[in-house]
């Protein structure tokens, strides 16, 4: 408090606190970077968290069916299960039928044919490894070991009891799994050459075990004939991994945001106990103790406040850029974090400008202003 | 002189020392845990992602087509060509052979029992000590099954054998199988087609079949790193140089590809279910800590930073002093960087330590019951000095520009000024 304030008739609360901000800018612009980089941490860590377990459900997604639908031995599904369990499992699932026959080869060799619906498998069956997704009505995708069993690989001739059916080849299919021992063709094509309808659905539920135990329950109430099995290590696996994630990211975000909060606290109370003079000051021109601490107080939180601003903004764009780069999808601001984050840096900002008001409270101002 | 000054600084200034100190010490805390966490988290979700059982399948070379609809075998191969069991401990001398963590041969058999029924049996290892020179792994079928839930305890003996749940068989049954009898020791739910037979020993199912020393399919659960572009190459058409890299990259294929070396007439792939997903899981996860740690420094950086800033803030007084009393803008810039820089050594060091810990004790209750915080050491060496020399440079960087603006004040206005 200068000279200068000399033609100011009366000292405002509002005028101090704006001259003690701006007086010894350095001072307040790191007090304001501290609370900033606070509510930043707060900001991204929160909003990655809130969406955590939806992200990592949907990298888990790719493991493909979670539930196996049979119909009882010798018999096909009934007509119009598929949208039944569509509607059962919900709009989020992924579904895919499969039927079933060994027909065999121009070679004689016995192989298992399969009739699916090639758009539902290829959500369904990502890793599936194959030059292109076959379109045509009489496409034949051939298992890696299964074309070994095939003359002639561009136009495939099978035969089913008796009745034979020609198809162009589409490929090569390469899983490691008992697909590369199978030739798979477009349902309508199979039903019309063997007249066996689908027997098996596959069904990826998201969500992880919770979600599948419930709908399990539901299809199992709703088709009581079919045998309704839940992939059991990708269930299971999927609950773990996630849970374990979201508790490291928990300890994560713990961690660092006390880490932060004890470092914002240190920066802000220094540069409150660096201003013993004002203090002393005040107290000596009749200031009273809760008047000095408002005054403190206050200006922290105007601080506080302004940090919340920058760094919810900062935070947001470092919750989106982190999980642009990571997951590949976006993470938009979320309004919910933004009390929790307020809350946060207007404790710290108290507490900090608390903790040394209390030191401060017991010292003489006259000794202090003669500099001990 | 100067260190006499340096001691009196610590001495004296406790408390904004301890302030300072204080920031750093969980600065680098906060920093070497995520870190230790992130470096040790690939280790940790791979043995989590074993749940989803093998990535990499071992099947005779000339095999028949495989004839099977739901796990079920319809046209159950006779004959047919066979691995050789004699072969597997070679599967630990390839050169990723540490990354190998679970090996499960398999044997399909069909056996008569007493009334004249058939029933399917798989011929498996339990608990087998796979050994090959100084190393060696107890592994097999239940560890790399992790899903399969069993009542009652794995055979043990030649003469007993695990039935699936719904075989409708009961611990303490004997079945008489091709004419030896077989004690039911546990039963097994897997959840899938084996429910209905047979588990046996290996030895048991080789000897009962007639066909010593065969195994018709190997699971091998391996550590991998996730394939990239050049792991899908095909390493018969790189050059020497990239064919020589390309093998020595722990990718699933060149694991596939040195199986394929070391056992005579095998196929080895990747099961491209797992194998692709688990490194997609396993990358994402990982990415996140490794961006959360990346975080995490910037913002301890901040806080360490504004924390030191302020403490020579303070100091503008004691520097103003010294300068009036006539020391130079260099003695006086070294001792407070002198100052700095032990406080960030030491802080950093004790934040080493503590951040260590710190991860481990996470790690171990996190990840708890997988035995994964055993494997790996609590203190890692590595991060010693990245950690020192980060809190160092930290530090020094942060008290620059309030060492610089405090020594081009002029000291008596340093001196007069309230500072």
């Amino acid at each position: 408090m200068s000279d200068r304030n000399s033609h100011q008739p009366q000292l405002s609360f509002a005028g101090i606190l704006r001259r003690s901000l701006t007086h010894r800018r350095a001072r307040s612009f790191s007090a304001l970077v501290a609370l900033t980089v606070s509510a930043a941490v707060a900001t991204a860590l929160l909003t990655l968290y809130a969406d955590l377990n939806a992200k990592l459900h949907k990298e888990f997604r790719s493991f493909g069916a979670n539930v196996v639908i049979t119909a009882p031995t010798s018999s096909a599904l009934p007509p119009h299960t598929l949208a039944q369990i569509q509607q059962a499992a919900g709009p989020d699932a992924l579904i895919a039928p499969f039927a079933y026959a060994v027909a065999t080869t121009d070679r004689g060799t016995p192989v298992v044919v399969a009739g699916t619906d090639f758009p539902a498998v290829q959500r369904l069956d990502s890793w599936w490894q194959l030059p292109h997704w076959p379109t045509a009505a009489d496409a034949a995708l051939l298992g890696d070991r299964a074309a070994d069993f095939i003359a002639d690989e561009h136009a495939v001739k099978l035969t089913y009891a008796d009745k034979s059916i020609a198809l162009t080849g589409a490929g090569r299919l390469k899983t490691g799994g008992d697909e590369d021992s199978r030739i798979y063709i477009p349902l309508a094509a199979f039903t019309r050459w063997t007249g066996i309808g689908p027997t098996v659905v596959e069904l990826q539920i998201p969500g992880g075990a919770v979600a599948v135990q419930a709908a399990l329950t539901r299809l199992r109430a709703q088709f009581p004939t079919l045998q309704i099995q839940p992939v059991r290590q990708l269930v299971e696996g999927e609950s773990r991994i996630v849970d374990r994630t979201h508790a490291l990211m928990y300890g994560a975000v713990l961690l660092i945001a006390l880490t932060v909060a004890v470092s914002v606290l240190a920066t802000l109370s220094a540069s409150v106990l660096e201003r013993r003079r004002d203090f002393a000051l005040m107290k000596a021109l009749g200031g009273s103790q809760s008047q000095l601490m408002a005054m403190f107080l206050l200006e922290a939180l105007v601080l506080a406040l302004a940090g919340v601003v920058f760094g919810y903004i900062a935070g947001s764009a470092a919750a989106w850029a982190i999980s642009q780069i990571n997951f590949h999808t976006a993470t938009l601001p979320r309004l919910s974090v933004l009390p929790l984050v307020l809350l946060l840096n207007i404790f710290i900002a108290a507490f900090a400008a608390f903790f040394p008001v209390r030191v401060l409270r017991g010292l003489q101002p006259a000794a202090l202003l003669k500099g001990e | 002189m100067f260190f006499r000054l340096l001691w009196e600084s610590f001495r004296r200034q406790r408390r904004r020392k301890a302030l300072a100190g204080l920031a750093i010490l969980l600065g680098t805390t906060a920093v070497t845990a995520m870190l230790a966490l992130a470096t040790t988290i690939g280790d940790r979700i791979h043995k989590e992602l074993a749940v989803y059982g093998a990535n990499i399948v071992v099947t005779p070379k000339a095999d028949q087509l495989d004839v099977k609809i739901g796990g079920v075998d319809i046209k159950p191969s006779t004959g047919g060509s066979y691995l050789k069991a004699s072969d597997l401990p070679k599967l630990k001398a390839i050169f990723w052979a540490n990354n190998i963590t679970g090996v499960s041969p398999e044997l399909p058999v069909s056996l008569h029992l007493a009334n004249g029924q058939q029933i399917q049996a798989t011929g498996l290892w339990f608990h087998h000590n796979l050994a090959n020179g100084g190393s060696s792994m107890i592994t097999g079928a239940p560890a790399m099954h992790p899903w399969w839930k069993l009542t009652g305890a794995w055979p043990t003996a030649p003469d007993e054998a695990a039935a699936g749940s719904a075989s409708g068989l009961h611990i303490g049954d004997t079945v008489k199988a091709n004419g030896s009898a077989l004690r039911i020791t546990g039963l097994v739910s897997t959840g899938d087609a084996m429910d209905k037979q047979l588990l046996l020993p290996l030895e048991s199912a080789q000897k009962l079949a007639n066909l010593p020393d065969a195994v018709s399919r190997v699971d091998v659960s391996a550590r991998t790193k996730p394939e990239d572009a050049f792991a899908r190459k095909d390493p018969d058409t790189l050059s020497p140089q990239q064919h020589e890299i390309w093998y020595c990259r722990p990718y699933a294929n060149s694991i596939a590809y040195q199986i394929r070396e070391a056992i005579p007439g095998a196929q080895a792939q990747q099961v491209r279910r797992v194998e692709q997903n688990e490194g997609n899981v396993l990358e994402r996860i990982s990415g996140l800590m490794w961006l959360i740690s990346a975080a995490a420094l910037l913002a301890a950086g901040f806080a360490v930073s504004a924390a030191m800033a302020t403490a020579i803030l303070e100091r503008r007084a004691e520097i103003g002093l010294m300068r009036s009393l006539g020391a130079s803008k260099g003695a006086i810039a070294l001792l407070f960087y002198s100052e700095t820089g032990l406080l960030a050594v030491f802080t950093g060091a004790i934040g080493y330590l503590f951040g260590s810990g710190l991860a481990a004790w996470l790690g171990a209750r996190i990840f708890a019951g997988d035995g994964a915080a055993s494997g790996s050491p609590v203190l890692n060496p590595v991060l010693l000095p990245i950690i020192v020399a980060l809190a160092f440079i930290v530090a020094i960087a942060g008290s620059t520009p309030s060492i610089r603006t405090s020594l081009e004040m002029d000291p008596s206005t340093i001196l007069r000024a309230d500072a």
